[in-house]
C-alpha cells in the first residue's frame, strides 16, 4: 500500500447486504464487503462459490436480488457512463478485446468515447499504456487474434487502464498463463497499485497471486465473505479456508510469499 | 489566469476526482500548474501552454498539482524531454515520473495505406486466388467424403445407425411442417399466376398442368433443398464447428478415429435418405395446393382434379424431381460438413463458416438444377 492510501483510509467500494439467487440456489446471502482505497484485495473461493457473480455485481453488470453496491458512497446504478468509465476498469477473464479492432484501437476506444483528445494524442497515450503493460509498440497494429494468451491479457490490461481508473477489477488475471507471464502480471499489478495508487480487486484461484500481491483476501465461503490478511486467514479454523491455505499446492505459494516479503 | 473545467456540466457530485479541474497560470516561458492533470484536462493543458519561441529557459512549476495520472505524466515527461524545466515535483509523484519517463516509448507504427487503384488489382488477385483454392477444396472434400461414404457402405459394420437415425430425425421429421407449408404455398402462388396469365387465352384449365408439372419437376425439390440447406446444412456447420473450437475433432483424431467417418459420413447418408423423402412429401403437399387452387379458382372439384392429374403428368415428371434430391442432399451435406471442419479457433469463425456454407450450398443446388434442366431437355425426359 502506498503512503497516500494510508492517509485516506476510506472505503471506495462498499457492497451492502448483497443477495444473489439463481432459481432455488442462493449464491450470496446478505454479503457485505468493504474495499479500502489504495489496497489490493483478492477474492478467493471454490468453483461455483459465486466469485464471478460477485465481481459482476461489484461493477454493476449484474443486478443483485437484494442489497446495493456503493462506489465512493454513491449507488453504482446512479453513476453515469462517462464517470463510471473514469472510475472503474475491468480486465475480463478472456480479455474481451474487440476482435474487429487492432490492439491500439481497442485502447483508444474508451478515450474516443469519453475524452476530447485528438486522435494523434490518443495514439501517443495508447503507446504509453502499451509500454506500461509491457508490450512492444508494434503490437499496437496487431489484431487480438494474432496475440498469444499472455499478450491478450497485457493488451486487455492496457485497455482497462485507458482512462486511468481509480479501481481496477481483474477477473482471473493469471489463469491460462505460463509462470513467467503470470509473475509479470503480478509485478504489473503491484507496480500500478504502488505508483498510481489504483485500488485493485482480483478474483483468482492463483494462490501465488493471492499470497504475494494481495494485502487482504476475501474468501467466499458459506455464501458470505471472510475478509482478512493472509497471515490471519492461514490461522483460520474454518475447514474450507484451512484446506485452501494448507493444501499441498499452498506450500509453494507460501514460500514465494516469504521470499517476496523478505525482499520487499 | 485560465481556469479550465474538464466537464462543463459540473453536476453536484461527490465524485471529486471524476470532474477534475486544472488551473494554468503564467505565460511565455514560465507556467504554473495546479489542480489535476489527468486525461480529462489534458487537452485543456496543451491548449493553455503557449511557450514563447525564443525563451532561453522555460520552466513549469507543478508543485500545485494534486493529482497526476499516467497521461498527465506523459505530457510532463514529453515537455521535460523538450527542455522544459519542471520545478516543485512532489515526492509522491516522483515514482510515477520515474515509471513513465523511463518507458521506452515508440510511436505505434502506421499501417501502410495502399492506393485505391492498386487495391482493385489486389482484391481481384486475392479473389481469384481464393476462388481457385475454394474450388480445389470442394473437389478434394467431395472426393474424400465420397470415398469414405462408399467405404462405409461396402463395410456395413462401420455404419453408425444411431447417428444416422438421429440426423434423419433432425433433418427430416422436424422439417416436415415447414416444408409442407412452403410447398403448399408455392403451388398456390404458381396457380394464381397461371390463372391470371392463361385466362385471356381461355386456357386457364391448363393451370393444373402448370402447377402439377412445375411442382413435381422443379419446385418441390428446389424448395425442399433450399430449406434443408438453410436449416440442416447450417446446423451441420455449426455442430461440427463448435466441436472444432472445443478441440473435440482433434480428440477424435488422436484416438485414431477418422472425423470423416464419424462426423461426415453419417450426416451425408442421413441427408441422402431424408431429402428424397422430404421432396416426395413436398410434391404431395404441392399437389394438394394445386387441388385447392383448382377448387377455388377453376371450380374443378378434387375428384375431377385427381382424374386430371394422371393425364397431365406421368412418372417421368416425378422421377426427374426425385432423381435430383439425393444429389442435392449429397452436396448440401458435404458443403455443411466441409465448412464445419474448416472452423478454426474462435467462435466468430463458426458464424462466418455457417454463412458461407449456406450461401455455397444454395448456389450449388441452383447451379446443379440448371445443369439438370439442360441435361433432361437434351435427353428428352
Amino acid at each position: 500500500m502506498t503512503a497516500r492510501a494510508k492517509v485516506h483510509a476510506e472505503t471506495i467500494v462498499s457492497a451492502r447486504g448483497i443477495v444473489n439467487r439463481f432459481g432455488p440456489q442462493v449464491v450470496h446471502d446478505k454479503l457485505n464487503l468493504d474495499i479500502v482505497r489504495g489496497e489490493i484485495i483478492g477474492i478467493a473461493g471454490g468453483s461455483g462459490s459465486g466469485k464471478s457473480v460477485l465481481l459482476k455485481t461489484l461493477v454493476g453488470l449484474h443486478q443483485p436480488d437484494a442489497g446495493e453496491v456503493l462506489l465512493k458512497g454513491k449507488p453504482i446504478a446512479s453513476i453515469g457512463a462517462a464517470d463510471k468509465s473514469a472510475l472503474i476498469g475491468v480486465l475480463f477473464q478472456q480479455g474481451a478485446l474487440f476482435s474487429s479492432l487492432t490492439v491500439a484501437q481497442n485502447i483508444m476506444l474508451p478515450m474516443r468515447e469519453h475524452t476530447t483528445l485528438p486522435a494523434k494524442e490518443q495514439a501517443q497515450v495508447a503507446a504509453m499504456k502499451l509500454a506500461l503493460a509491457g508490450m512492444p509498440a508494434d503490437s499496437g497494429i496487431k489484431f487480438p487474434s494474432a496475440l498469444s494468451g499472455g499478450m491478450v491479457k497485457r493488451a486487455a490490461f492496457a485497455r482497462a487502464l485507458a482512462l486511468d481508473p481509480k479501481i481496477l477489477f481483474l477477473d482471473e488475471p493469471t489463469s491460462d498463463l505460463d509462470p513467467i507471464a503470470a509473475s509479470g502480471i503480478d509485478a504489473l499489478i503491484r507496480q500500478l497499485n504502488q505508483i498510481l495508487g489504483i485500488t485493485v480487486v482480483i478474483v483468482t484461484h492463483d494462490l501465488t497471486t493471492l499470497l504475494t500481491v494481495c494485502g487482504r483476501i476475501a474468501v467466499l465461503v458459506d455464501k458470505k465473505v471472510t475478509v482478512d490478511t493472509a497471515d490471519q486467514l492461514v490461522k483460520s479454523d474454518h475447514p474450507w479456508i484451512h484446506e485452501f491455505f494448507h493444501g499441498p499446492r499452498a506450500d509453494g505459494a507460501m514460500q514465494s510469499r516469504k521470499i517476496n516479503h523478505g525482499n520487499g | 489566469m485560465i481556469n479550465v473545467r474538464a466537464n462543463k456540466q459540473q453536476v453536484a457530485l461527490e465524485l471529486d476526482t471524476v470532474h477534475p479541474t486544472l488551473v494554468v497560470r503564467g505565460e511565455g516561458d514560465g507556467f504554473v500548474l495546479a489542480g489535476a492533470l489527468e486525461i480529462a484536462t489534458l487537452v485543456a493543458a496543451k491548449h493553455s501552454l503557449h511557450w514563447s519561441k525564443q525563451g532561453a529557459k522555460r520552466t513549469l512549476d507543478i508543485a500545485g498539482l494534486d493529482t497526476i495520472d499516467t497521461s498527465g505524466a506523459l505530457l510532463l515527461c514529453t515537455l521535460r524531454a523538450k527542455g522544459v524545466e519542471l520545478t516543485g515535483t512532489r515526492a509522491e509523484h516522483q515514482a510515477l515520473f520515474d515509471l513513465i519517463c523511463e518507458l521506452d516509448l515508440k510511436p505505434i507504427p502506421k499501417v501502410g495505406v495502399v492506393p485505391e487503384w492498386r487495391q482493385i488489382f489486389i482484391q481481384v488477385g486475392k479473389g481469384a486466388h481464393a476462388a481457385r483454392k475454394e474450388a480445389l477444396d470442394v473437389i478434394t472434400f467431395v472426393g474424400r467424403a465420397a470415398s469414405w461414404t462408399a467405404n462405409t457402405l461396402i463395410h456395413p459394420h462401420c455404419l453408425r445407425p444411431a447417428a444416422i437415425s438421429r440426423h434423419v430425425a433432425e433433418t427430416g421429421i422436424d422439417a416436415l411442417p415447414i416444408i409442407g407449408l412452403m410447398a403448399f404455398m408455392i403451388a398456390i402462388v404458381i396457380g394464381y399466376q397461371g390463372v391470371a396469365q392463361l385466362r385471356p387465352f381461355g386456357g386457364e384449365d391448363f393451370t393444373i398442368n402448370l402447377v402439377a408439372v412445375s411442382v413435381l419437376r422443379e419446385m418441390g425439390v428446389l424448395i425442399t433443398a433450399i430449406m434443408v440447406a438453410g436449416r440442416s446444412g447450417s446446423a451441420f456447420t455449426a455442430e461440427i464447428g463448435v466441436m472444432q473450437t472445443r478441440e473435440e475433432v482433434d480428440a477424435l483424431k488422436v484416438m485414431g478415429i477418422e472425423p470423416m467417418q464419424v462426423l461426415v459420413v453419417p450426416r451425408v447418408i442421413a441427408l441422402v435418405i431424408t431429402l428424397p423423402l422430404l421432396t416426395f412429401f413436398a410434391d404431395i403437399m404441392g399437389l394438394i395446393g394445386g387441388a385447392a387452387i383448382s377448387q377455388f379458382l377453376l371450380e374443378v372439384s378434387p375428384t375431377q382434379y385427381l382424374v386430371r392429374l394422371p393425364q397431365v403428368v406421368d412418372g417421368s415428371d416425378l422421377f426427374v424431381g426425385l432423381f435430383k434430391a439425393p444429389i442435392f442432399a449429397f452436396f448440401i451435406a458435404i458443403v455443411g460438413c466441409m465448412h464445419g471442419l474448416r472452423v478454426s479457433g474462435s467462435a466468430e469463425s463458426v458464424g462466418r463458416e455457417t454463412t458461407r456454407a449456406v450461401v455455397k450450398s444454395i448456389f450449388l443446388v441452383l447451379a446443379l438444377d440448371a445443369f439438370f434442366s439442360i441435361l433432361f431437355e437434351k435427353l428428352g425426359v
